[in-house]
């Protein structure tokens, strides 16, 4: 790679080419020189009640006008009972039923389309939360994710398909798209309180928000992926454009779509815990309880309800739509199953046999308890001296050089500097812009504090990550023992694993820390395995063709050509690090997270707002940054064919 | 090739036109002062898909629009066809105009009249093979009994009896396309447009699913409009063959005139290879009486082919008949020795 460069053969370059390495030498005495002039010099004057002031007066408006201003009234009130009343009905109507109802009615209705196993799996996983005695809880964030899905669904494919059609509205919320997967969703819990207040309803507004995107995007990719002929086909016999829309492309799109709404189940159950934040309650409440318990145990049954209620809401997700006409069970077999149903509901009410019987409950998962127990008196050698390594020689000595001795200008023009080297003067003026602002509505200080958090654990999740994942995209074998873990990881709330790190390690920034690498980790290793498989094998036959070690094929040949998979992959694993801050901030990770909680917490819609937008902003850096250095590692694209 | 009812145009397209890119008035303007299509890409960046294209196809013709890949064939067809807007130019369906309509008034002719059969096949594989080919009626409103008892004749008629209840990708591909053909069908369109509708089958079944449209069209007998890149298929279906090269027709004629007299070097390029004893017929070759009949005689239809056992075992010339046994021509044995020697 050095050697295309040297070799350049081009001299018209050379002046270009010594000019671009007299930047690095130019560039770092001017970041010196600044260092010199600002050393010292304090924050400038903030703006900052410039701009919270007027979002907290409006905050207390609407606190006052609840009751009278039509916006209120008219749509946020009636909006509210519309939820809370289908809430309250559905979470009602399954605990009137009789508990063992539940299990066979899901297993009936996927049965119909004859998975068999999944509808086995997924009446087995209903049962489960009820055998560790969450069964209301369960019930009631059923519930909660029941109305949050089907919302999303009734919002996201009409949404969906308009954008299909209209390429105006699909440039027009494709950003809004994006912003809402990169705002972390507590970001947005701030006005949701402000609007709605606390409670259920909010919390499912906040879950149909975040989990809106992927019914939206994968609609819209699918009704645009049906092939033409056959819209064309469709047309060409006089069908109207509904009749075209309804009986041929959304039919076709399906597939696709539901890929969207799985995509959509998942990112729900994802901020099942967070939701508490706005009074949701159900099994995310009782995850939060587990952790002031410390009962890492107890919350790793909670963690495996929520796992296994996605399970459930999987499986029936893809049974509402996998039904051919050719496997549909008869007429009879219908009546004859539902008559089944009502008859053991008139069973199970008349012999008053409706709550689930307590069973095992609490104690099945106390052996976890005494293992990280054991841990937390036996290994404390290795995790006071873990903790103090990465507290006081990384994480305190370099926030305080970074707010103390370095001046912001250096900052900000570093910034800069890389942006412009990376990907030129636009970047360069992005990071300026958003660094700026950070700095203008004063969260510098604390932005320094979680830029250096989440540093430290998108390094580490890197480095975990990237051998792992090359392993497993070598070996078969290690992939399959690794896939249920990454699953695991991906799917248990994070906050189950921060249970253990913070008995083991106190509260503080390691917890959290601990907690990011293990949940950013996935899409790291998941791409650096996919970006080795993909690997041509003809790139590496002719690498062995030419006598190379199997050394030099993987650091010649398969992680070159695997680059541009890989660095999408760390680029994930940095949006899912900064995803974690709040949860970090949960757990003593200060930072802009603690900030996020406690404006949440105590209704500070303008610091919300502040806080918000200077996660979004650093988010934007670190997103542009680390795909613009993608471009410059990754091999090539080569053409398809 | 259907003799009877060739008369009167059924379709006509008039002047049609179509740019793609960002700035077709632009183009067009500099088109209309004679600029060549390399010369309005480099100048708007616009590609001229179609370039003032005229036809006319007759009731119960078959005419096929045949060019190389890329030489605007569906460009042209979609345009006539109404799937994409013209950039200028009108398309009459016996006395309509359906560049004038409305979208409602289009759908309502589109339902009474139009069908088509698309290259990759364009099936709806989410329904049952019974519902693609019913699926014309059903946007009509037809209930579901009729429209069920209609597509199972169909499919019987295309060979498919008893694959109603299968899904299109349990079919093989020739199968699929007789779904499409099928579908087509059972409208009982008047033109019936074909985008290279078996290109993308294997050589055995194109020529069975050929033959099966031959023998289709001959029972019903509707207009086709059949575009295709290959000239045999061309030939072997076609009444009139309008050969299209960058958006425009180079020559329009059944296939003996193509043959006989190419208007261009590129016609000529196609015409090359073809068998002609095979293509041309008797009449396609007379040369005018210039004495008594001669004793030998054919009729004008036969094909060239089955005369030549009689132009090697005689000395003399042919006379040919008409259709009324009177003598038109005769065939100069010289002449077509030198016409069935292959060409330089
Ligand atoms: N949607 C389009 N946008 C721009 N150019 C197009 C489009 N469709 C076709 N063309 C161009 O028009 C020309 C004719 O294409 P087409 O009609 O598909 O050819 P054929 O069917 O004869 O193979 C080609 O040069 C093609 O690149
Ligand atoms: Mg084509």
């Amino acid at each position: 790679m050095t050697a295309a460069t040297t070799l350049d053969p081009d001299s018209l370059n050379a002046t270009a080419d010594w000019q671009r390495r007299a930047m690095w030498i130019v560039v770092p005495l001017a970041l010196v020189g600044l260092q010199l002039i600002f050393a010292g010099t304090r924050l400038p004057e903030h703006l900052d009640e410039t701009f919270s002031d007027p979002l907290d007066d409006f905050a207390g408006w609407a606190q006052q006008n609840r009751s009278s201003n039509w916006l209120f009234t008219v749509i946020f009130r009636p909006l509210t009972s519309l939820v809370s009343t289908g809430l309250e009905t559905i979470e009602e109507t399954l605990l009137w039923v009789p508990w063992f109802v539940i299990p066979i009615a899901i297993f009936l209705y996927i049965a119909r389309t004859r998975a068999w196993k999944s509808a086995i799996a997924a009446s087995l996983a209903i049962i489960y939360p009820g055998l560790v005695g969450l069964w209301e809880v369960t019930i009631e964030t059923l519930a909660l994710m029941g109305m949050a899905i089907v919302l999303s669904v009734l919002i996201g494919v009409p949404i969906g398909v308009l954008a299909a059609f209209r390429r105006g509205f699909d440039t027009a919320i494709r950003p809004v798209l994006d912003a809402m997967q990169t705002i972390p969703a507590p970001v947005y819990f701030v006005p949701m309180v402000m609007f709605f207040g606390i409670g259920p309803v909010p919390a499912t507004l906040a879950t149909v928000i975040y989990a809106l995107p992927p019914v939206v995007r994968l609609t819209t990719l699918g009704i645009r992926g049906v092939a033409q002929q056959s819209v064309e086909a469709s047309t060409m016999f006089g069908a109207t454009r509904w009749q075209t829309l309804r009986k041929v492309q959304i039919p076709m799109a399906l597939p696709t779509i539901m890929a969207g709404v799985t995509q959509t189940i998942m990112m729900a159950l994802g901020i099942v815990v967070l939701a508490t934040l706005l009074g949701a309650g159900g099994l995310g409440q009782s995850v939060m309880d587990t952790l002031s318990q410390r009962r890492t145990g107890r919350g790793v049954a909670t963690g495996l309800a929520v796992v296994a209620i996605a399970a459930v809401l999987d499986r029936l997700g893809r049974a509402v739509v996998g039904q051919d006409r050719a496997t549909a069970p008869s007429r009879r077999t219908v009546l004859i199953c539902v008559g089944g149903v009502i008859g053991l509901i008139i069973f199970g009410r008349s012999a008053n046999y409706i709550a689930f019987p307590e069973m095992w409950e609490t104690r099945a998962f106390d052996p976890i308890d005494d293992g990280v127990k054991w841990a937390r008196d036996n290994l404390r050698w290795f995790t006071r001296a873990f903790n103090d390594t990465v507290v006081s020689w990384y994480y305190v000595p370099v926030r305080d050089y970074l707010t103390d001795s370095v001046a912001w200008p250096v900052i900000i023009a570093s910034a800069a500097a890389l942006g412009a080297w990376l990907k030129g003067w636009r970047l360069a003026l992005l990071n300026v812009c958003a660094m700026g602002s950070i700095l203008l509505i004063g969260m510098w200080e604390l932005s320094i504090d979680t830029f250096v958090q989440v540093v430290a654990a998108v390094v580490l999740s890197i480095l975990l990550a990237i051998p792992v994942g090359v392993a497993a995209g070598r070996h078969r074998r290690v992939e399959a023992a690794l896939s249920p873990v990454l699953d695991a990881l991906q799917t248990i709330p994070s906050l189950v694993y921060i249970i253990p790190a913070v008995t083991l390690f106190t509260i503080g920034v390691v917890p959290g820390l601990i907690a990011s690498i293990l949940y950013a980790i996935v899409p790291g290793v998941r791409l650096a395995a996919l970006g080795i498989k993909q690997v041509p094998t003809e790139s590496v036959e002719a690498s062995q063709m030419f006598g190379a070690t199997p050394r030099q094929t993987m650091f010649g040949v398969r992680i070159p050509l695997a680059a541009r998979t890989i660095m999408a992959g760390v680029n994930q694993v940095i949006m899912l690090v900064l995803a974690m801050v709040i949860i970090s901030g949960l757990v003593g990770g200060g930072g802009l997270g603690f900030e996020t909680i406690s404006a949440v917490k105590n209704s500070e819609v303008g610091l919300g707002f502040e806080v918000g937008f200077a996660i979004v902003m650093m988010a934007i850096v670190l997103d542009r940054s680390s795909q613009a250095i993608a471009d410059r590692v990754g091999a090539p694209e080569v053409a398809a064919h | 090739m259907i003799g009877e009812a060739i008369s009167s145009p059924c379709l006509s397209a008039r002047g049609i036109w179509k740019i793609f890119g960002n700035r077709p008035r632009r183009a067009l303007e500099m088109a209309d002062t004679g600029a060549s299509r390399a010369e309005v890409r480099e100048a708007t960046g616009c590609t001229i898909g179609a370039r003032d294209v005229s036809f006319d196809a007759l009731h119960g013709e078959t005419f096929v629009i045949m060019g190389l890949s890329g030489s605007g064939k569906s460009t042209l067809l979609r345009c006539v066809a109404r799937l994409s807007p013209l950039s200028r130019g009108s398309v009459i369906l016996e006395g309509e105009d359906l560049t004038a309509m409305t979208e409602a008034e289009l759908r309502s002719v589109r339902r009474a009249k139009l069908s088509m059969v698309f290259q990759h096949f364009g099936l709806f594989w989410h329904r049952r093979v019974i519902d693609n080919v019913a699926y014309g009626l059903e946007v009509q409103g037809v209930d579901r009994k009729t429209r069920h008892s209609k597509a199972e004749e169909m499919l019987d008629l295309v060979g498919l009896e008893g694959c109603g209840g299968s899904y299109p990708h349990q079919l093989s591909g020739g199968m699929q396309q007789r779904v499409g053909l099928a579908r087509a069908l059972v409208v009982e369109p008047t033109v019936l447009f074909f985008d290279e509708p078996f290109s993308a089958l294997d050589p055995l079944i194109r020529r069975d699913m050929q033959d099966e449209l031959l023998r289709i069209q001959t029972g019903i007998g509707g207009t086709v409009i059949f575009v295709t890149h290959d000239f045999d298929e061309a030939i072997k279906l076609g009444d009139r063959i309008a050969v299209m090269k960058d958006g425009e027709f180079d020559q329009v004629g059944t296939a003996a005139e193509l043959i006989m007299n190419p208007a261009t070097e590129y016609v000529e390029e196609f015409v090359k290879g073809v068998p002609r004893v095979k293509v041309l017929r008797v009449g396609d070759v007379l040369t005018e009486l210039d004495g008594p009949a001669p004793p030998q005689r054919v009729p004008a239809g036969e094909s060239l082919e089955t005369v030549l056992p009689l132009l090697v075992a005689n000395t003399d010339d042919i006379a040919v008949l008409d259709d009324h046994g009177t003598a038109v021509g005769r065939i100069d044995r010289a002449a077509v020795t030198r016409l069935i020697q292959p060409q330089p």
